[in-house]
């Protein structure tokens, strides 16, 4: 018998928040088993070199051409913005804070979501439909070592590299973008940078990005280890990797702000 | 008794799949299983490897209860069974090579000199030689169902699981694929479990035929006695006349 209209919404969210604690259980568990599996160096050691390259040297074009425009960006709209006698270095100021305390780590972060989230659970997902993974299992792997643990240690790793890289080139590109196109001079944008800069800027950015690898190669490792139903199955998982990590980042970052800032 | 289930439940939700099923396979001989698609075949494969575990019942192979094993003495199990998948289940990202040698590298103390040596071997077995280098999307079907049962003969394991080998094969390969499943249970003394709905490949490689049906074996019995079976439900099914079924 249906319910009555009336607790259709009140249905509904009953089944969405059992279904989110019953997600929340099942990424545990998978966490779980990825720290146990870190034990099992013979297995995942070797594999975690191509991982290096996938995850971290392969993304590294896509992050610095956002990093570049994002550097542009920030320097005109700086100078757009900085009007009414206050003076021009705050525009390094300006593009040096947003872009190591927020824009680097945060659009890499996004960006690799993209890039890293969806090939993790497209390609887990595959494995997963296509036997493989059990096939891995009765071969005496621990899947876990194998193919997660590699990954997770990886985007730990390469994470905060790419961001660093993106965080020179962006102040880097703003810096170029002051000179070219805003009258300033060297002097006046390192000053203007280094005026307000505070080491911690960088261990803060260092700290999201540890966060963002993590939480990146897991979203992914989870929805792509748990497909179901073919190749619509995959589509699904991959999709729910980048939405999933794509808010995880940006809540992260909330976080961070307030538990360091 | 090398192989044994003793009253297995397992349901997916709602869905009850196996109702108190209860099956032994005796060493050195092939059992087939045969019975409808979704009737729990391939999840009773799944049991013995410990892939998937009971809702309630038991799971022994070689004298250990697998759904209470450890996962490590689950992984030290699972080295004496070889499974064979029902599409290969290949590692598209390896060559036919690498993944005959996976299952060797988990073998504490072999060489690669060892470990490449039992690849041909395995792969010579299968009548596949020369194909170490190729990635399974240059291999067909056939080659790619005879390039998994290597992987799974390379560890030299007392169990073979056979997941729908023939499905989906022309009338040639499934003879080759019959063949060498008859060679590994007659060369190499393997005990067998077959997995099928092709009632000419369970006559040709069975000691044993059994049906499942409605989650529980329904008949088992040689092929001599299958064949001549009186049972209506198993009938039907042999000879694919579902009008012996009304009235059931």
């Amino acid at each position: 018998m249906s319910s009555p209209p009336l607790f259709t919404p009140i249905e509904s969210l009953g089944r969405l928040s059992i279904q989110g604690i019953r997600t929340i259980g099942r990424g545990g568990v998978l966490a779980a088993g990825a720290v146990r599996a870190l034990r099992k160096l013979e297995i995942w050691w070797p594999r975690l070199g191509e991982h290096l390259y996938a995850i971290g040297v392969a993304s590294v074009p896509i992050a610095l051409f956002i990093a570049t425009f994002s550097g542009i960006v920030l320097a005109l709209q700086a100078s757009y913005t900085l009007t009414g006698g206050i003076p021009m270095y705050f525009v390094g100021t300006l593009v040096g804070k947003t872009m190591i305390l927020e824009l680097g780590p945060v659009l890499t972060g996004l960006a690799l979501s993209g890039r890293v989230g969806a090939s993790i659970a497209a390609e887990l997902g595959t494995m997963r439909v296509t036997e493989q993974i059990d096939a891995l299992e009765v071969l005496s792997y621990d899947p876990l070592a194998y193919l997660v643990v590699p990954r997770m240690l990886a985007g730990l790793i390469m994470f905060p590299i790419v961001v660093l890289m993106a965080i020179t080139i962006g102040i880097a590109a703003g810096w170029l973008t002051a000179l070219g196109t805003l009258d300033m001079t060297s002097p006046q944008f390192v000053k203007g940078i280094t005026i307000f800069f505070d080491p911690f800027d960088v261990r803060f950015a260092i700290y999201k990005s540890l966060s963002f690898g993590l939480v990146v190669t897991g979203v992914g490792s989870f929805y792509g280890f748990t497909t179901s139903g073919g190749a619509e199955g995959v589509g699904v998982a991959t999709t729910r990797a980048v939405v999933a990590g794509s808010m995880l980042i940006l809540v992260l970052d909330a976080f961070w702000a307030k538990v360091l800032l | 008794m090398s192989i044994e289930l003793r009253d297995v439940c397992k349901a997916f939700g709602s869905k009850e799949i196996l109702r108190g099923f209860t099956l032994d396979v005796q060493e050195g001989k092939t059992l087939s299983i045969i019975g409808h698609s979704g009737a729990g075949k391939s999840v009773t494969l799944k049991h013995i490897v410990g892939l998937i575990r009971p809702d309630s019942g038991e799971v022994w192979v070689d004298g250990q209860n697998v759904a209470g094993l450890e996962l490590d003495k689950l992984y030290e199990l699972r080295r004496d069974v070889g499974y064979v998948f029902q599409f290969a289940a290949l590692f598209d990202s390896m060559t036919i090579g690498e993944n005959v040698a996976m299952g060797l590298r988990r073998i504490p103390g072999m060489y690669e000199d060892e470990i490449q040596v039992r690849v041909r071997e395995s792969l010579s077995l299968v009548d596949l030689d020369g194909v170490e280098d190729r990635v399974p999307s240059e291999l067909s079907g056939g080659m790619q169902k005879r390039a998994g049962l290597a992987r799974a003969i390379a560890t030299k394991p007392k169990y073979l699981l056979y997941d729908e080998p023939t499905t989906g094969l022309d009338p040639l390969t499934v003879t080759v694929i019959n063949r060498l499943i008859v060679r590994m249970s007659e060369e190499l003394g393997v005990t067998g479990i077959v997995v099928t709905h092709d009632m000419s490949s369970a006559y040709e490689i069975s000691d044993e035929i059994a049906m499942l049906h409605e989650g529980r074996i329904r008949t088992r019995g040689t092929v001599d006695e299958i064949r001549n079976t009186e049972d209506r439900v198993l009938r039907a099914f042999i000879e694919g006349r579902p009008e012996l079924l009304e009235g059931t």
